[in-house]
């Protein structure tokens, strides 16, 4: 009979890129369209993958939203292909229990992530500006998912091209010939970040992002910037302890004397 | 009943209720000497005949139980030349000292006062003990004596007169002291206690973060392995000692005159080849064999570095854990700490710093740089520590030298 479960691969790593976070509108929305009394907001909480990545529903099969235990049907589960998403309405914020299921080839438990369910506007001054006038906040973050050790079923869908398919467009190539999934678009498809922001509504640095957009290789390189700008104020304030405790030393070293001399 | 007004009291009782019922007793006052005393005095003193004879009971026979002496040493001329000369005391010295003793009945404050001559109560004491001690030493020999006569001979002869000067000089000390004196003695006493405590513990970790801080000293001479024959042998004893390992660390090159074993195999198992191209091929099977057990062509796809990395595949790495992980864990974890205290003066640092609460991109680069900041942190934390105890002691110090 054959093993339920094919061997681990060692010393391997699967990673994938993802999104959590959530949209939120100020009522009434055209999305919105019936809100009852009370709930002054309507948001809409998700996990996507990357615009550019492989498909999410390889690796994840379903996903478990479990919203405040003050909503009917408390526990939302969506299952693939579905863009794994809940829109509902309400007035107050409150984190979200997140549980992934995962393909059955990779014989994993299925774990738990927590988001905050952002509603107000948040940032600097400026950003806070520009969520309420276009009355749109977001709260997002990227997640990376990584797999240890994965099983060799598992291993080969994770690397097969038809994790791209869902990006690509069928299109014939001429006449008489079969019908093939071609790729349109600017950046080739890959796990990795992409190099620039896709579909770049908010291409430049701040938190306000939708779909996805801003994830790229440049607000990594800022994010390592600011990394060791704060480094380097850290060994400042490392210096100067080092000072103070030579410093110290001396001194004890002169009242060790002094105090022997008595 | 009218009340009899006569004098200026009036009467209640009949008189003769108070008149004695019985013949009075015989008292007589006569003079009799002294029991106690060894002269001659006569006392008088009213006494009163027992019941029933005349007679009249000595006075001093009741208090005579009292008379207790005290035990004092006797020797003769003869014990006293062998036994008890000593160059600060004479003999009648030391006679009058006995008798002043037996005569205060061994109280020595009141010997000391009422001796005549510029002794302190010290050295009374000391020579009393010291002739005691020889006498009953004579009497008894050491052998003989029973357990506490042992102790008392050994409490007289052990008797040193400087030691207990100093000790009576200090309790006076003692007993003047001031309360705010006593005060501060208890709080020294207690700091002290507690840097003795502590001393340890302090030195080593000052010692620790010191070697931190400072060049990192190797234990061991590096310059043995400077030619390539040795560090061919360092490469092939590490190979062999990393193959008994679980997990090899230590990938072989193929090339069997680096890798030892391998490559030394072939060639000492096939001694009788001729020098043909046999042996090169043989030999170049077995080298592939190392290079098999390298983990790439352990995945059950091949995959081009290119496409490793298009599908997020990371290969060939240690200690990985089991199951699934998030990296963003690892750009959270590290900022909370054990105690919530702690925990506030990581976060106090790190806005300090200019790192935000939230890092939304956990990808390796950002982590490792997240890393870096908050091994920086840990440092800063351990020296800010270690700032605080030595300010400490150089307040103590101070205080010391003032």
């Amino acid at each position: 009979m054959p093993a339920p479960t094919s061997k681990r691969i060692r010393n391997t790593q699967l990673r994938r890129h993802f999104i959590i976070g959530n949209e939120s509108y100020v009522l009434p929305h055209p999305l919105f369209p019936d809100p009852p009394d009370g709930h002054t907001k309507g948001w809409k909480v998700y996990v996507r993958p990357l615009p550019n990545g492989p498909d999410m529903t390889t690796w994840l099969k379903k996903v478990q939203l479990k919203l405040h235990h003050t909503y009917a049907n408390a526990s939302r589960t969506i299952e693939a292909p579905g863009p794994f998403e809940v829109s509902e309405t309400g007035y107050g914020e409150f984190g979200v229990e997140i549980r992934l299921y995962f393909a059955p080839e990779s014989s994993e438990k299925a774990v738990y992530r927590e988001h905050y369910l952002v509603l107000a506007p948040y940032g600097t001054d400026e950003q806070k500006a520009r969520q309420e006038r276009e009355n749109l906040v977001v709260s997002e973050r990227l997640e990376t998912i990584e797999f240890n050790e994965p099983t060799h079923d598992f291993f080969k869908t994770m690397v097969s091209e038809d994790q791209f398919e869902w990006l690509k467009v069928l299109e014939g190539r001429g006449k008489g010939r079969k019908k093939e999934l071609v790729f349109h678009g600017e950046t080739e498809p890959t796990a990795q970040l992409p190099e620039r922001p896709i579909a770049a509504v908010h291409g430049d640095s701040g938190t306000g992002m939708a779909a996805g957009g801003a994830w790229s290789r440049l607000y990594e390189r800022q994010v390592l910037g600011q990394l060791q700008q704060s480094g380097a104020s850290l060994d400042q304030a490392l210096e100067h302890e080092r000072r103070e405790m030579e410093s110290r030393r001396r001194k004890m070293e002169e009242l060790g004397m002094a105090v022997a001399a008595k | 009943m009218a009340a009899k007004a006569e004098g200026p009291q009036a009467r209640r009782f009949k008189k003769s209720q108070f008149r004695s019922h019985t013949r009075p007793a015989h008292w007589s006052a006569e003079e009799t000497p002294i029991a106690a005393r060894p002269d001659q005095l006569q006392a008088r003193r009213w006494r009163r005949a027992t019941q029933g004879t005349d007679e009249v009971a000595l006075p001093s026979a009741k208090f005579a139980k009292y008379n207790v002496k005290v035990e004092v040493p006797i020797y003769d001329d003869e014990t006293y030349e062998k036994h008890l000369t000593s160059t600060e005391w004479t003999r009648e010295e030391t006679d009058y000292l006995i008798t002043t003793y037996r005569e205060y009945n061994g109280k020595w404050p009141i010997i000391a006062d009422r001796y005549e001559g510029p002794r302190s109560m010290e050295e009374l004491k000391a020579r009393f003990y010291h002739v005691s001690a020889t006498i009953f030493g004579i009497r008894t020999p050491i052998s003989g004596m029973t357990a506490p006569e042992f102790a008392h001979y050994d409490t007289l002869s052990t008797f040193d007169p400087a030691k207990e000067t100093a000790r009576k000089r200090l309790a006076e000390g003692h007993l003047q002291r001031r309360q705010d004196e006593v005060d501060e003695e208890t709080v020294l006493l207690s700091e002290l206690q507690r840097i003795m405590l502590h001393q340890v513990s302090l030195d080593s970790e000052r010692e620790d973060l010191r070697r931190r801080l400072d060049h990192p000293q190797a234990n061991t001479n590096g310059y043995q392995y400077s030619t390539s024959q040795s560090l061919t042998q360092l490469w092939q004893q590490l190979l062999a000692a990393d193959r008994l390992k679980k997990n090899q660390r230590l990938r072989p090159t193929g090339n069997s005159n680096f890798d030892g074993l391998p490559g030394a195999t072939p060639t000492s198992a096939r001694p009788r080849d001729s020098i043909s191209g046999m042996p090169g091929d043989r030999r170049q099977t077995r080298d592939s064999l190392p290079s098999a057990t390298t983990a790439q062509s352990v995945l059950p796809v091949d995959l081009s570095k290119a496409e490793l990395s298009r599908y997020g595949v990371l290969i060939n790495q240690d200690k990985l854990p089991s199951g699934v992980t998030f990296a963003s864990d690892r750009l959270s974890k590290p900022r909370i700490a054990k105690s919530t205290l702690q925990t506030d003066k990581i976060a106090a640092i790190l806005t300090h710093a200019g790192v935000p609460e939230l890092i939304p991109l956990p990808t390796p680069a950002v982590i490792e740089g997240f890393e870096g900041v908050m091994g920086k942190v840990h440092a800063l934390l351990e020296m800010r520590k270690l700032a605080e105890k030595e300010e400490q002691e150089i307040r103590v110090r101070m205080a010391e030298a003032a």
